[in-house]
Parts: structure tokens; C-alpha cells; sequence
């Protein structure tokens, strides 16, 4: 593709008015006349045998429909849950172990919240006191919550054919060189490194309406889900009924990160559920079940070696992983720990040999899933904290590190030694630009300010990479309504990231036309016939591709209008600001005419009928793009309490062409905070004994709040646009948190650098920062 | 929720009869700690009496080195009580540092301090100024008040009216918010008045408490200096996810020196 | 059940409830205001957050009956009659201060009260005022900056 279609303007989001007012229409505002309540029985152990369920209390109370149990689900004979992770094969290439998953257990439980049961009553609090009048008689197991416990030959055993809880033993790189390498380098660093275990927290918890209309057979689901078409597939494919007896959808969704990506239990057994009752059935999580049944994200335990030579320059890298998958595959199972976080191992530097090891491990815990960014943030960090740990130990200037070993631009395009092809950026540029926005000059002079206070400032600068993810192919549709409409269909799936405003922008612009004369449609089976949803930041980058595809498809069709309009050769039609002009006659014809003309079959060309302007199309990407930029952050630490403030952060990313600068802005800013969360204050923790969720509430959870975060610069990249989609644009999603976590952690340990302290734990939460301190000058 | 009778109370009178007269009645101020805890299913009281319109628990008076405040007054009340501003800042501070605006605008101080918990602001500033909680029977010292984790020198039914504050000579409070919850992870409430110096503790344990040997240093001068070396035992401390005992007992002298310093940046 | 009335969003109205019914389950099923969320089961995250009496509460922390007789103002309530939108939620609006939107009611609702009793706020001033409000989206700078910009243009009004 040559030129790039530009769209970079700043819209006020058309989605705004009706969330602003209190209009939206989230899964809990969705009702269904007659509907019934549902309410899930859950493991309140880490590990149990289920010995006995007696659900007859239950079933007297008042208003009980219906109780599906475990037993039950497994005598009707229904698909388990679903794993379709792209990396499968061991490293001996021998299959990965894929146990089998049903949406309620039946015999035994390996997660706390794991559901065994389901009822239906008439009011959700009657749904409820049944769940709760259930009798379940567990013999409880011994049980592993903690990733490098699992694979210890004296641990839990989860499952009878998964020996030492391995699920898949991975490898990818060069090994031999990587070894070689190690061997002979005047300098080898290696450190180890944990990546935090975080829930997403999207603020609307998940719910979902189950219905099924007997006169049809037909299924409808509305769903609090980013995933709407591939899910539809997999829970059809479950329930063993043609896909297209189930329609899915979702109402507005209030946040999701990859939250709500999964194909979940709860949904599939309502609509079992709800061909037994003949009503709709609904279900919205409360925030502690969210806790303990959302996907987490992360979990990942490093050994991270660098070997370079004795002039500072990289000559090989090896990532050895064990990373937490829970009691069974989720959806994209052991992906994040290992191909997920192995794609972009090495990130922006050139390094000659790269080794990416895991070991993807079972434990009591619940499914590990994507949680925003599924391994890239990982490879970023674990690369960043090296980089930064090599400078300090060898005395190098961390900076003059980094510039001296990232990619330049003349070796693009680059395939780095996992095989990431990187066909387009500017490395040191972007990482110049962090720099020269962060005030390095006066920097010295801030951190006396801060020594005078007590407190210590640290500086760090981190350049990231990631890629943009998800499903490559994506459909878009225009349908022109009598009044004026113009509907466009999309398979993507906007959970606040503003599509409705930013794919709309790419259809108006290319139309010439108003914003305010599209309506939007969006995460709906019947919509559109496939659609990759959300996730891996694909939204503006395929689903943006597919409406500007669509969109210059319907000028194809309107020139073919104007032609026969005016009496002219299609050739000389040109379309320009929303006019189709002859350009030999000069006459001309305004698309709008042409709409109006595309629904009378009598006005058309011959080969035309009415509705003729209503247009799909399909696109899908070649590759993958490779989103960058680059991190700058000071912090400041009181030494005396550990308490962290990020003071200042600075940031620059290349998105390649920015659609609307103020939602990317936007992402950004959130994936940042997401990041910082990630560094100093999120964890899920489960207790080594029991197996127990301790951070099953917004009271033991930490999420960042307006107070914890600093006042963000935000700069765009634009000089290099990538060629693999017709925008020129790079996923802007999940960059954030690439970047901010280890920025804020290098920040953090540069402060602590006249301490002695080289290497914390994330999160950096007070208490471990003051024992760091006091330990290291004990 | 389960349900219950809802009673409003018109007076002292009516609201005490009222608790005594079901079989597990509780009082219902702001409801920012009973109805979370009701919501999980932790209380189920047969009657809620409801203190909202009893005039008597309202109101803040001034008289002469006494603040008096209504047990039904709201956090964000005493925060932005003008005259408690001028005469007693950390007590406002400490309000106005009370979780958020929201539940600032519920919960009450009477409602904090029958709850007691081992987490709360309250009880470190009526500990630490050495307050006397008054009830409809009697009025309670506040060295007698604190008995223990959840548990106060409050008989069944009996009811607080109001806190009397006497206004020291300085005061500061600095509180180490739970990352999470934002509840204090150590609350320190430092004061002198001519009765003494009083340190009062939250968070760190399982009630307020007293730390004697940092007041014993403060007696000798009430200076942060004089709380350089002067630790707090570790023994008797919470150890928690947030916080281990020997890192609270180590912020407790830490707070500590900065409650004094506060105290001496403001005259109380 | 009792019956319940309450002047919400300027126009009196009534309903019955059972004393356990939380006033944010009031608004959104007796009174379908379903402008007004919940995200959690412990009182934390300020979704629910409505004016009550000119205060802003947590709804899922206040029993219904409590709020006989009061008045409150609700997400739905806070433009116009005639649709013009409040300077807080055009400022939102113009800064991008949502995304999801599913904790905006009760960002609007805090900002709203923050600044009727704080009309000029600083930038850490809105940031504590927010500390019932949990955004998982915005990373919270464009939501500061909208309740700093509200400020100055409702100076003008
Ligand atoms: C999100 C959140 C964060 C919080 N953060 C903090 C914090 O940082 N610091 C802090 O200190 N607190 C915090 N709290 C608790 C808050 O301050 C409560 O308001 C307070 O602890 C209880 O006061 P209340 O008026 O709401 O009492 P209620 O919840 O109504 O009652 C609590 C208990 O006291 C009894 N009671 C109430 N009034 C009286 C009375 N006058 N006489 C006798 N018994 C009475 C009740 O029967 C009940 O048992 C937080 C609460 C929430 C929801
Ligand atoms: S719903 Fe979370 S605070 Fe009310
Ligand atoms: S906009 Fe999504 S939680 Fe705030």
C-alpha cells in the first residue's frame, strides 16, 4: 500500500453523551420481561474432593427453579471449556497437557470459587440463600497456589496426567548460540525477577442474560463480553447446537482488559439453564466472586541472564520462565508465559542470540488468562531490569547502555533472534525525544530539593516494544437508511477504548459526511458474520482497516452511480469532499444524491439493484505491528517509611499514524496507571497453607487511585507510519503498561542506589523498600 | 441482607428503649461500618434504630478549653468545624483524613468510636487528647473506654451522645493509610496539655493504645529529637500482609516524630 | 415495605421498599434510574455515588428508608431539564475524561459536590476529593483536568 489515508483529529466521543447522562446500557441495566435469577455455588476450598451435594434444602426455599449440579453437567454429556492457546507443542515436541475443564465441577475442585453448582430462583437475593443452602461434603486435598512450588516433586498434584503440574515445557530461540555466547562473554549478568499475580478490575463486574425461545430453538446470549463472535463459536460448539441457533451480544461494556476475553462457565450453563426454565435467566457477579473468578493475569517467575562484551554491547539473552496458568487452561492457557511473552523477548535492542525458556505450570488458583498486554509487559520488563542491573554492576551510565545497543534505524527492517520482524521505527529517536522532554538538566537540582526534604529521587528512562495482537481478520458493513443513516457494522469491540467515535471518524471522513449521521453497531452475531472483538490492541488497526476498506469500496460503487447519473464514464469520476465530479464535463453529483439513488432500482445501472451502496468487507492483516516508545520517570522515596511517590513521567510512543490523539492519549494514560499498579501496589495473593484468595476485595486489592499518580507528558511519534495496514497505524492499548512498570521499578532502585538495594520484588510496596534499605545497611 | 425491623429514634430516650426492647437490636448511625458488614452476611440484627433525627447527639459547642460533639456528627462535620479548625487542627485533619468525602458525609464519630476498630482514626484522638466519651448513663474516661479489638466499656443498649474534647496545648496526628483500604495502617496522635503528654497508637495493634515510652520521652521534651533511639516493642504489634509487627513498630516512632513536629508547626 | 418518598432529581417521587433495600437498589429498580452503578460489595469503589441533601454518599452504603423524605440529585439529573449539559460533565466531555464510562455517574456526582464546596480546587485537592472514586480507564489525569476546567467556567456562570 502506498499512501496513508490521515485521520489524526481529536473528536470529542459521540458515546460520551449518553454515559455522561446516565444513559448507558450495561449488563445490569439490561432486564428481560419474566426473568429468573441465577446464582453459582462455588468451592470454598483450594483443593477438595467433592464427596456428597445435597441440594434438596435448597431446592424447597422459596422461589427455586431449577439447580444444575456438577453431576448433572457431566451426565448431560456438554463440551468442556475450551483451550486455544497458540503455543501447544513441548519442547521435546510432544503435545501440551490439556486437562479437561467442565464448566461445574463434579468431582473434584481445584480453585477457590471453582463453581460446582448453579440455581435459579425468582429474585437474585432467592437465588442466593438457595446457592447457599446447598450441601456440598468436600475431603479436602493438599494444595499449591505458588508457581515455583508446583513443579517440586513433593507438591500437589493437580491432575493424575499432568506429572508435576507441567503443562507445557517450552522453548524458542537459539539456544546453542545463547549458550555459546554465555560461555565466552567477558560479562555475564543474570538476575532473578517475579511478575506479579493481577486481576483486571474492569469497575462494571461481569453479568450476562441467557434466553432460548423453544418455538425456534434459538439462543440469545447479552453477554458483559469482548469476545462476542469467537465465543459464540466456542460455547455453541460446547452446548452442542449449531452456531447459528445462538446469537451473542453486548451491551455496553464497562471495562474489560482481557477480563472479559475468556469463555466463562457462568454463561454457558445459564443458557443450558434456560432452555430447561423457558425464561431468561440472569447473573451479575458481585465484586468479591469477580475476585475469585475473573481471570488473573501475569504470574510469572524469571531467571534473566545477559552476556555482553567488554564494551557493553549485547551478545545474548536468555528469559527462563515458570509461569502461573491456574488449576486448568483457560482460554488461551499456557500462551502468556510462553510464545506471549517469548514474541518480544529482546524488545528494541540487538541482540544477537535470544533464548526464550517457560515452564507453564498448574496450581490451585484460577485461570491465568490475558490480562493487558499477555506477555509483553513481562518481556519488557525482564529485559529493562537487566539492562539496568548490567549498567550498575559494570559502572556503565544506564542510559549511555541503552543508546549504545538499541536497534538503529539503518538495520530496519529487523528480525530479531525470536523472530520478531520489525519493519518500521526509530529506536533512538523516540528514546532522544523521552529524554530531552524529561529535563535532564534540571534534574540535579531537584534531587537536592528532595535530599533537603529527606526523600531520594531517581530517575529512569525505559524503551519498550510490543505488538499488536489479537484476531487478524476483521469485518466492517455500511447500510444507508432512507432518513439519512448511515449503520456501520463492526466485529471489533469497543469496552471505553471509543470506537464508536474513532471507527465512525474513518467511515465519515472517507465518505465526506457527518459524524453525527452514523450509527454504530457493534459486538453483535447478527451484525456482522465474524469479528475478532477486543484484544492486542486491534481495534483501530484492523477493525480501522476493514471500515476504511469498506468505506472506499462504497465510493467504488458510488462512482459506478454518478457515472450512469451524469451520463458519464466511470473513469472520469472523482470523488472529493463528499462530490462525485466528472471530470471532463465538470458536472457533478453529491454522494448524498448517489445514497438517495442507491435505494431505487429504476436510478441505477443495469447490474444494480436498490440497496446496492450497502457494502461488506473483509480485512484481514498480514502481520502484526510493532508499537514503541519509550518511558522516562522520577520518583521519590522517603527512606525512613519506604513510602514511594512517583513525582514526574514522561512519555513518547509510536503508534505510527494516531487516528485521534486524545483517545490514544487516553490508553496510554491508562495503561500507565495500570503499569504503576503493577509496580507498586497490586497483587493477588493466595495463601500458601490454604489456598485461600486473601486479596479478595477492594479492601486487600490495591488499586492505584487519583492520588497515587503523577501527572503524565504524552507525545506521539508519527514519523514512522507502518505499511502493514492502510492506516499506518500501530495498536496504542496496551503500550502503557509496557513501559511504566519497569520505568517506575529502575526509577525506584536509582533513588535506592546509595543504599546498596539493586533488585526488589514487585510490587515495591513500603514495607519491602524499608526492609531493602535497612537491610542492605545492616 | 436480612431483614429487619427499622426503628427511628426521636430522643436518647427513645432510641436506648428501643435497642433494649429487641432481641438483638443495633443502632444505626452513618451505617458506614454496620451496613457493609450486614451486606456480607458478618451482623444480622432483628432491629435497626436509627439515631439520624435524635437532636441531642447533634451539634458541636465550644465552652471554654471543651470541644463537645453530637455522636451523630459526620466526619466531614468536625473536618470543617471552623472553630475546631482554630482550636484543635489535628482533630480535623484526623476527620478529614477518615477514608473519603462520601463516607465522610455518613459516618459519625459516636458511630466510629462504639465500633472500635483496631484500624479507625477516631479513637487515637479521643485516646491521645484524652477525651471523655458521654453516654446516656454515664460518662466514660478515655484510658477506660478501649477495651479491645471491636470491644468498648459500652454496656448492651447503652448509647454515646456525645465526645468531649479538652483542647491541648499542641497536638499533631499523622496517620500511614492501609494501601488498599486506606484505614491506618499506624495512626499516631501526639499531644501536650497540663495534664501530660499523651501518644496514642491505632492500627498497629489490636486496639489504640498508649505508647508510654515514647510519652515518657516527649515529657522530657516535647521535641521530635527526643524521640531519636526511643523504640517501640514489636511484641504485641499486628503483622499483616501491609505491614509487618517490626515495620509498624518501626513507623510508630516514625509517625510519632512527625506528629510532634506537626504539633509544633501549629498551635493547637 | 414502607412507603417511601423522596424528591429525586427536582420531581417527588414515591415507592415502597422493604427496610433492607439500599438506596442505589432503589434508584435503579424502583425508580429504573440505572444511571446510578455498582461495582463492589464493600463500599469502596464510589459508582454509586448520588448527592444526597446536597452531600455526595455512597447509595450502596445508605438504606433507602434512610433517605426518606430527602432530596437527591442522581446522574440523570445533573444537566438541564431542556438537555444542556452541566460545565463537570461538558468538561468531561471536551477532556476525555471517560472511557468505559462506568464509573463516570459517580465521578461526575463526587466532582459535582467537590466543587460546591471547594469552587477552586488545585490539582491535589481534586485528586484527594476523588479518593472514593475508582477509575480503572482514564489513568484519572483527564478527569482532574475536567473538574479543573469545570471550575473556571463555572466561574463564568
Ligand atoms: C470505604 C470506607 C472507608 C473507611 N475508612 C476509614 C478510615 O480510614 N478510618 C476510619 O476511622 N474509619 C473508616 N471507615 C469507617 C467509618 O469511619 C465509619 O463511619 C465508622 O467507623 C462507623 O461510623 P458510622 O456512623 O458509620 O456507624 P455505623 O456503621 O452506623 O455503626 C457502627 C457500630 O456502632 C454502633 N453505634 C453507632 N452509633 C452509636 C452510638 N452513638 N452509640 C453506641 N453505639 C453506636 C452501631 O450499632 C454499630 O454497631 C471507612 C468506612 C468505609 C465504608
Ligand atoms: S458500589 Fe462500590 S462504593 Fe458503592
Ligand atoms: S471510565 Fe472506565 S472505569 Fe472509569
Amino acid at each position: 500500500m502506498t499512501e496513508h489515508a490521515r485521520f489524526g483529529k481529536s473528536q470529542v466521543r459521540v458515546e460520551d453523551q449518553r454515559f455522561l447522562t446516565g444513559q448507558g446500557r450495561y449488563i445490569d441495566d439490561v432486564n428481560r420481561p419474566k426473568q429468573k435469577h441465577a446464582a453459582f455455588v462455588r468451592s470454598p476450598h483450594a483443593h477438595a474432593r467433592v464427596v456428597t451435594m445435597d441440594v434438596s434444602a435448597a431446592r424447597a426455599l422459596p422461589g427455586v427453579a431449577l439447580i444444575v449440579t456438577g453431576a448433572e453437567w457431566a451426565a448431560r454429556g456438554f463440551g468442556p471449556l475450551p483451550c486455544r492457546s497458540p503455543s501447544k507443542v513441548n519442547r521435546d515436541g510432544t503435545p501440551f497437557k490439556e486437562p479437561t475443564r467442565h464448566c461445574l465441577a463434579s468431582d473434584t475442585v481445584r480453585y477457590v470459587g471453582e463453581p460446582v453448582a448453579m440455581v435459579v430462583a425468582g429474585t437474585a437475593d432467592e437465588a442466593r440463600r438457595a446457592a447457599d443452602a446447598v450441601i456440598v461434603e468436600y475431603a479436602e486435598l493438599a494444595s499449591v497456589t505458588d508457581r515455583a512450588a508446583a513443579l517440586g516433586d513433593d507438591a500437589a498434584q493437580l491432575w493424575p496426567e499432568v506429572p508435576n503440574n507441567l503443562c507445557l515445557d517450552f522453548e524458542q530461540g537459539n539456544r546453542a548460540a545463547v549458550e555459546a555466547a554465555m560461555a565466552t562473554a567477558k560479562h555475564v549478568v543474570r538476575l532473578d525477577m517475579g511478575n506479579n499475580r493481577l486481576t483486571a478490575v474492569p469497575m462494571e463486574p461481569r453479568g450476562a442474560i441467557a434466553d432460548f425461545d423453544a418455538a425456534t430453538g434459538q439462543y440469545t446470549l447479552v453477554n458483559c463480553s469482548q469476545n462476542i463472535h469467537a465465543n459464540r463459536d466456542l460455547m455453541a460448539s460446547m452446548l452442542k447446537i449449531d452456531k447459528a441457533k445462538l446469537h451473542h451480544l453486548a451491551p455496553d461494556i464497562g471495562g474489560g482488559f482481557g477480563a472479559k476475553n475468556s469463555v466463562y462457565s457462568e454463561p454457558v450453563v445459564m443458557l443450558y439453564a434456560a432452555s430447561k426454565v423457558g425464561c431468561p435467566i440472569k447473573w451479575i457477579a458481585d465484586r468479591t466472586e469477580a475476585f475469585l473468578s475473573d481471570t488473573h493475569g501475569r504470574d510469572q517467575q524469571s531467571t534473566v541472564t545477559l552476556a555482553l562484551d567488554e564494551h557493553g554491547k549485547f551478545l545474548a539473552l536468555h528469559v527462563d520462565t515458570v509461569g502461573n496458568v491456574g488449576a486448568a487452561c483457560g482460554t488461551m492457557g499456557p500462551f502468556t508465559p510462553t510464545g506471549g511473552t517469548a514474541r518480544t523477548t529482546g524488545s528494541v535492542y540487538a541482540i544477537p542470540a535470544i533464548l526464550y525458556t517457560s515452564k507453564a505450570v498448574f496450581t490451585n488458583t484460577v485461570q491465568t488468562d490475558p490480562y493487558r498486554g499477555a506477555g509483553r509487559p513481562e518481556a519488557v520488563f525482564h529485559v529493562e531490569r537487566i539492562v539496568e542491573f548490567a549498567a550498575r554492576t559494570l559502572g556503565i551510565d544506564p542510559v549511555a547502555l541503552r543508546r549504545q545497543n538499541l536497534i538503529k534505524t539503518e538495520q530496519l527492517p529487523y528480525k530479531t533472534a525470536v523472530g520478531l520482524e520489525i519493519d518500521c521505527g526509530d529506536f533512538p529517536a523516540v528514546m532522544e525525544r523521552v529524554l530531552a522532554m524529561s529535563d535532564r538538566p534540571g534534574y540535579a537540582a531537584r534531587v537536592a530539593t528532595s535530599r533537603a526534604k529527606g526523600l531520594r529521587r531517581g530517575f529512569a528512562v525505559t524503551p519498550y516494544l510490543e505488538t499488536s495482537g489479537g484476531a487478524p481478520h476483521e469485518e466492517a458493513r455500511l447500510a444507508f437508511r432512507a432518513d439519512g443513516t448511515v449503520v456501520l457494522s463492526v466485529g471489533t469491540h469497543s469496552t471505553g477504548m471509543g470506537h464508536e467515535t474513532a471507527l465512525a471518524q474513518i467511515a465519515a471522513d472517507t465518505l465526506g459526511i457527518d459524524l453525527t449521521r452514523i450509527r454504530f453497531v457493534q459486538a453483535d452475531t447478527d451484525a456482522t458474520s465474524i469479528g475478532g472483538g477486543h484484544g492486542g490492541s486491534r481495534g483501530i488497526e484492523v477493525g480501522g482497516s476493514a471500515v476504511l476498506k469498506v468505506a472506499r469500496m462504497v465510493i467504488e460503487k458510488a462512482r459506478g452511480i454518478a457515472a450512469h447519473l451524469l451520463n458519464s464514464h466511470v473513469d472520469d469520476i472523482t470523488f472529493k469532499a463528499g462530490v462525485l465530479s466528472d471530470t471532463k464535463t465538470g458536472q457533478s453529483v453529491a454522494l448524498d444524491a448517489v445514497i438517495a439513488a442507491a435505494g431505487d432500482t429504476s436510478r441505477l445501472p443495469q447490474d444494480m439493484s436498490a440497496g446496492a451502496l450497502d457494502t461488506t468487507a473483509k480485512f484481514e492483516r498480514e502481520t502484526y505491528t510493532v508499537p514503541n516508545g519509550a518511558h522516562a520517570c522520577e520518583v521519590e522515596v522517603d527512606p525512613e517509611t519506604g513510602v514511594i511517590a512517583v513525582d514526574k513521567f514522561w512519555c513518547v510512543d509510536d503508534f505510527g499514524s494516531v487516528i485521534n490523539p486524545m483517545l490514544a492519549d487516553g490508553q496510554v494514560m491508562g495503561g500507565i496507571v495500570q503499569g504503576l499498579g503493577q509496580a507498586l501496589l497490586e497483587e493477588v495473593v493466595y495463601d500458601p497453607q490454604t489456598g485461600q484468595l486473601l486479596t479478595a476485595s477492594l479492601l486487600e486489592y490495591a488499586l492505584p487511585r487519583a492520588d497515587h499518580v503523577p501527572r503524565m507528558e504524552i507525545a506521539f511519534f508519527e514519523g514512522a507510519p507502518t505499511k502493514r495496514n492502510p492506516l499506518g497505524a500501530k495498536g496504542s492499548g496496551e503500550a502503557g503498561c509496557c513501559g511504566a512498570t519497569p520505568v517506575i521499578v529502575n526509577a525506584v532502585l536509582d533513588a535506592l542506589h546509595e543504599y546498596g538495594v539493586r533488585h526488589i520484588e514487585m510490587p515495591l510496596t513500603s514495607e519491602k523498600v524499608w526492609s531493602a534499605i535497612t537491610g542492605a545497611s545492616a | 441482607m436480612d431483614t429487619f425491623t427499622f426503628k427511628r429514634a426521636a430522643s436518647v430516650a427513645e432510641a436506648v428503649a428501643a435497642a433494649t426492647a429487641g432481641v438483638d437490636a443495633k443502632f444505626l448511625a452513618g451505617g458506614q461500618t454496620l451496613l457493609p458488614v450486614m451486606k456480607q452476611g458478618l451482623a444480622a440484627p432483628s432491629d435497626l434504630v436509627s439515631l439520624a433525627r435524635v437532636a441531642a447527639m447533634q451539634g458541636i459547642g465550644v465552652n471554654g478549653g471543651m470541644i463537645s460533639i453530637g455522636a451523630m456528627m459526620r466526619h466531614a462535620d468536625v473536618a470543617a468545624h471552623g472553630e475546631i479548625k482554630a482550636l484543635l487542627p489535628a482533630l480535623s485533619v484526623l476527620a478529614g483524613g477518615i477514608a473519603d468525602p462520601h463516607v465522610r458525609n455518613r459516618g459519625t464519630i459516636g458511630g466510629s468510636l462504639a465500633n472500635n476498630d483496631p484500624a479507625a482514626d477516631y479513637p487515637a484522638a479521643v485516646l491521645g487528647l484524652g477525651a471523655t466519651v458521654v453516654t446516656d448513663r454515664r460518662r466514660i474516661a478515655a484510658d477506660d473506654f478501649f477495651q479491645g479489638m471491636f470491644t468498648t466499656a459500652l454496656e448492651a443498649g447503652e448509647l454515646i451522645t456525645r465526645v468531649e474534647f479538652p483542647v491541648p496545648e499542641r497536638a499533631g496526628y499523622i496517620k500511614f493509610p492501609h494501601p488498599a483500604s486506606r484505614y491506618a495502617l499506624v495512626g499516631v496522635m501526639a499531644s501536650k496539655s497540663a495534664q501530660g503528654v499523651r501518644v496514642a497508637v491505632t492500627g498497629a495493634g489490636a486496639c489504640v493504645f498508649r505508647a508510654t515510652a515514647l510519652e515518657q520521652a516527649l515529657a522530657k521534651s516535647f521535641t521530635p529529637g527526643a524521640l531519636d533511639g526511643v523504640a517501640v516493642g514489636a511484641d504485641d504489634l499486628t503483622s499483616d500482609r501491609a505491614g509487618s509487627a517490626s515495620y509498624r513498630a518501626h513507623l510508630i516512632t516514625v509517625l510519632a516524630k512527625r506528629a510532634v513536629a506537626r504539633a509544633l508547626e501549629v498551635r493547637s | 415495605m414502607t412507603e417511601l418518598s423522596m424528591t429525586v432529581n427536582g420531581v417527588v417521587r414515591r415507592a415502597a421498599a422493604a427496610p433492607t433495600v439500599l438506596l442505589s437498589t432503589f434508584l435503579r429498580e424502583s425508580l429504573k434510574l440505572t444511571g446510578t452503578h455498582v461495582g463492589c460489595d464493600t463500599s469502596q469503589c464510589g459508582a454509586c455515588t448520588v448527592i444526597v441533601d446536597g452531600r455526595s454518599i455512597k447509595s450502596c452504603t445508605m438504606l433507602a428508608v434512610e433517605a426518606d423524605g430527602a432530596a437527591i440529585t442522581t446522574i440523570e439529573g445533573v444537566a438541564k431539564s431542556d438537555g444542556t449539559l452541566h460545565p463537570v460533565q461538558e468538561a468531561f466531555r471536551a477532556h476525555h475524561a471517560l472511557q468505559c464510562g462506568f464509573c463516570t455517574p459517580g465521578m461526575v456526582m463526587a466532582s459535582v459536590a467537590l466543587l460546591a464546596h471547594t469552587p477552586n480546587p488545585t490539582d491535589a485537592q481534586v485528586r484527594h476529593g476523588l479518593e472514593g472514586n475508582m477509575c480503572r480507564c482514564t489513568g484519572y489525569q483527564n478527569i482532574v483536568d475536567a473538574v479543573l476546567a469545570a471550575s473556571q467556567s463555572m466561574k463564568g456562570a
